[in-house]
C-alpha cells in the first residue's frame, strides 16, 4: 500500500517535471523541473528494487549531467530578453497535444488489456551492485566495451572540436 | 516489526540527525579556538552564562541568537525568490542526508537479527554519498545565480567549477579503494579494515591505499569548499562569494551546512581510509568475547583520565593576573565536581552491568557504544585536520586549483587504479 502511494507520488512528479520542462520559458526553471523528473525516475527505480540503477541515475543524470547543464545556464547568464519570441507557443502545444492524444489513448488501451499477473519481489540480491556487475561483465562484456568505445570516441571528438576553435583564433 | 526493531530504527535515525547537528557547535568552537591556537591568541572565551563559559562554547549560543534575531532580508533585485530561498535549504539538507549511509558501529546482532548501524540501512554505501555529493552543487549554483549580483555569480561559478572538477579524482580514488575492498558497502569496508596486515599492522585504507587516501582527502577538501580551496568565497576579491546576498538564518544555513559537510566528509574519510568504527587490533568479536576484561579496564581508565583532565583544567582555567576571588577558579571547581559525578555514575552503570547482565546481548551493546565512541573520536580528529589545514595553508590561485585537479590529481588517480588493480590481480 505504502509502495503504491510512493509510486503515485513519483509518477506524478515525473510527469509534472517533464511538463514543466516543456512549458517553462526561463531555461533555469526548465532545467530544475527536469531535475525533479530525474529524481522521481530514480525513486521509481528504487521501487523496482534496482538499487544500482537508482544510485547511477542520481549520480550520473541528476547529479553530474544536470548540474553541468545548470552550470552552463548560469555561465551564459541567459535572461528572458535573450530568448526568442515564441508567439505561436500555445498553438504548437495544442497541436502537439492533438497529435499525441491518439497514441496516449492507444497506450492506455494496451495497458488496460494487459492480463493481471501476480507480482512477487525477486530475491533480496536482485539489482545489487554485484549482480548487475556480474551480468554486465560476464554475459554482456563485448556490447559493454563497444558502448564504452563509443563514449570514448565522442569524448575525443569533443576535445578535437574544442581544440580546433582554439587554434583558429 | 517488533518493538526492538522500532526502537533501533528511532535510535539510528536520531543518531544520524542529531550527531551532525551537535557537531556544528563542536566544530565552530574547534575552528575558532583552533584558529586562535595557531595564531597564538586565546580565541573567544568571554561570553558566559552566570560565569560559566564552557571553554568558549557559550560563544556559539550567542552567535546563534544573533543570527536568528537578525533581520531576514531578501534583496529587491532578486528575481527568482524561490531559488534564492531554496539554495540554503538544499546545501544544508544534502549535507545532513549524505551522512545517512555511514556506519557508526559494527552491525549489531540482537536476538539473532542483524541491525546495520547506519541511519539508512542500505548497502549502497559509498554510492549514496557520491549521489548526494553531486546534489550539493545545485545549492551553490542556485545561490550564486539567484543572488543576481556580480560577486554572487562569480563565487557560484568558481565553487561549481571546482566541485564538478574535483568530483572526478574523488570518484577515481574511490574506485581504487573499492578494487581493494571488493564492496561498496561501508559496513563491509570497515569490516575489511579490521584485519591485520603481516599480523601486526591494522589494515586501514591509508596503509593499503596511501596514494588514494591522499587524493581523496585533497578532493574532499575541495568538495567542502574549505581552505586552501575556498576561493569561492575569497574575501579579498569576492566579499563572500555565492552567499554574499544572504542574511540572518539563510546565511546561517550555509554556515551550518559547511560544518555539517565537513563532519560528513570527515566521517567518510575515516570510514574509507582510517578503519571506520574499528578499534585498532580489536575486532568486534575479540571485543565481545573479552567484554568483562574491557569493562574492568574502562572502570580503571576513566577516573585516571578524568583526574588528568581536571589537573589540566585547574592549571589553565585561571586568570593571568592576581585577583583575590578568581571566578574562573570557581568555575573550574564546579566543572571538576560535574566530571567526577559523571564518572561516578558511569562507574555505577558499568558495575551493575558487570554483576548482572554481562555476557550475551548486553556485551554487544557495550561494544557498539565503544565503537560509536571510537568513530566519533576519529571523526573529530579528522575535523581537526580540516581546521589545521585551514589556518596553516594559504589560498590557491584559481588556475593553480584547476591545474592541480586536472593535471596532477586526475593522472595520479588513474595511475593508482592501474597499480592497485595489477597488485590485486597478482595477489589473487
Amino acid at each position: 500500500m505504502f509502495a503504491d502511494g510512493l509510486f503515485l507520488v513519483f509518477a506524478v512528479l515525473a510527469v509534472l517535471g517533464a511538463v514543466g520542462l516543456v512549458l517553462f520559458r526561463h531555461p533555469m526553471n526548465g532545467a530544475m523541473s527536469f531535475v525533479v523528473t530525474l529524481i522521481a525516475l530514480a525513486g521509481l527505480y528504487a521501487l523496482l528494487s534496482a538499487k544500482l540503477i537508482f544510485a547511477l541515475q542520481l549520480i550520473v543524470y541528476a547529479g553530474a549531467i544536470m548540474s553541468l547543464i545548470v552550470f552552463i545556464i548560469m555561465f551564459l547568464n541567459i535572461q528572458p530578453a535573450d530568448l526568442p519570441q515564441e508567439e505561436t507557443k500555445l498553438l504548437s502545444i495544442l497541436g502537439g497535444g492533438i497529435v499525441v492524444l491518439p497514441i496516449g489513448w492507444f497506450l492506455f488501451k494496451i495497458v488496460k488489456s494487459l492480463p493481471m499477473h501476480s507480482v512477487a519481489i525477486m530475491g533480496t540480491d536482485f539489482g545489487g551492485v554485484k549482480e548487475v556487475g556480474l551480468v554486465l561483465f560476464r554475459d554482456w562484456l563485448i556490447p559493454f566495451e563497444i558502448v564504452s568505445i563509443l563514449l570514448l570516441v565522442s569524448l575525443v571528438g569533443a576535445v578535437i572540436l574544442a581544440g580546433k576553435r582554439g587554434t583558429a583564433k | 516489526m517488533s518493538q526492538l526493531d522500532l526502537l533501533l530504527l528511532v535510535l539510528r535515525v536520531a543518531f544520524g540527525a542529531f550527531v551532525p547537528l551537535c557537531f556544528i557547535a563542536v566544530l565552530v568552537w574547534m575552528e575558532r579556538r583552533g584558529a586562535a591556537f595557531f595564531q597564538d591568541r586565546s580565541g573567544p572565551n568571554r561570553a558566559h552564562i552566570f560565569g560559566f563559559r564552557a571553554g568558549g562554547l557559550v560563544q556559539n549560543l550567542a552567535d546563534a541568537i544573533k543570527l536568528i534575531t537578525k533581520e531576514d532580508i531578501v534583496p529587491d533585485h532578486v528575481k527568482h525568490k524561490f531559488y534564492f530561498v531554496l539554495a540554503p535549504v538544499i546545501v544544508f539538507s544534502i549535507a545532513i542526508l549524505s551522512f545517512a549511509a555511514v556506519p557508526f558501529a559494527d552491525a549489531l546482532i540482537l536476538g539473532g537479527k542483524k541491525y546495520l548501524m547506519q541511519t539508512i540501512p542500505t548497502d549502497l554505501g559509498i554510492l549514496w554519498f557520491l549521489a548526494l555529493a553531486g546534489f550539493a552543487v545545485y545549492g551553490i549554483i542556485l545561490a550564486g545565480w539567484s543572488s543576481h549580483s556580480k560577486y554572487g555569480i562569480l563565487g557560484g561559478l568558481r565553487a561549481a567549477a571546482q566541485v564538478i572538477s574535483y568530483e572526478i579524482p574523488m570518484g577515481f580514488a574511490i574506485i581504487s579503494a573499492l578494487v581493494v575492498y571488493g564492496t561498496v558497502n561501508l559496513t563491509e569496508i570497515a569490516h575489511y579494515q579490521g584485519q591485520l596486515l603481516f599480523g601486526f599492522i591494522p589494515m586501514w585504507g591509508v596503509v593499503v591505499q596511501p596514494l588514494g587516501a591522499i587524493i581523496f582527502i585533497v578532493a574532499a577538501f575541495a568538495e567542502a569548499n574549505r581552505t586552501p580551496f575556498d576561493l569561492a568565497e575569497g574575501e579579498s576579491e569576492l566579499v563572500a562569494g555565492f552567499h554574499v546576498e544572504y542574511s540572518s538564518m539563510k546565511f546561517g544555513m550555509f554556515f551550518m551546512g559547511e560544518y555539517v559537510a565537513m563532519f560528513t566528509s570527515s566521517a567518510i574519510i575515516v570510514t574509507l581510509y582510517f578503519g571506520g568504527y574499528q578499534i585498532p587490533w580489536f575486532s568486534t568479536e575479540v571485543l565481545v568475547n573479552n567484554a568483562r576484561a574491557i569493562t574492568v579496564l574502562l572502570m580503571l581508565l576513566m577516573p585516571a583520565c578524568a583526574w588528568i583532565f581536571i589537573r589540566w583544567m585547574h592549571k589553565n582555567n585561571r586568570s593571568h593576573y592576581d585577583c583575590p576571588d578568581d571566578h574562573r577558579v570557581r568555575e573550574a571547581l564546579i566543572y571538576a565536581k560535574i566530571i567526577w559525578g559523571v564518572v561516578a555514575a558511569l562507574e555505577i552503570v558499568l558495575f551493575i552491568y558487570l554483576i548482572t547482565v554481562s555476557g550475551g546481548a548486553a556485551d554487544r551493546i557495550l561494544v557498539a557504544l565503544l565503537q560509536i565512541a571510537t568513530f566519533l573520536v576519529k571523526t573529530t580528529l579528522m575535523c581537526f585536520v580540516y581546521v589545521w589545514v585551514r589556518w596553516t595553508l594559504p589560498r590557491f590561485r584559481y588556475d593553480q586549483l584547476q591545474k592541480l585537479g586536472w593535471q596532477i590529481l586526475l593522472p595520479l588517480s588513474l595511475l593508482n587504479i592501474f597499480v592497485t588493480s595489477a597488485v590485486v590481480v597478482a595477489l589473487n
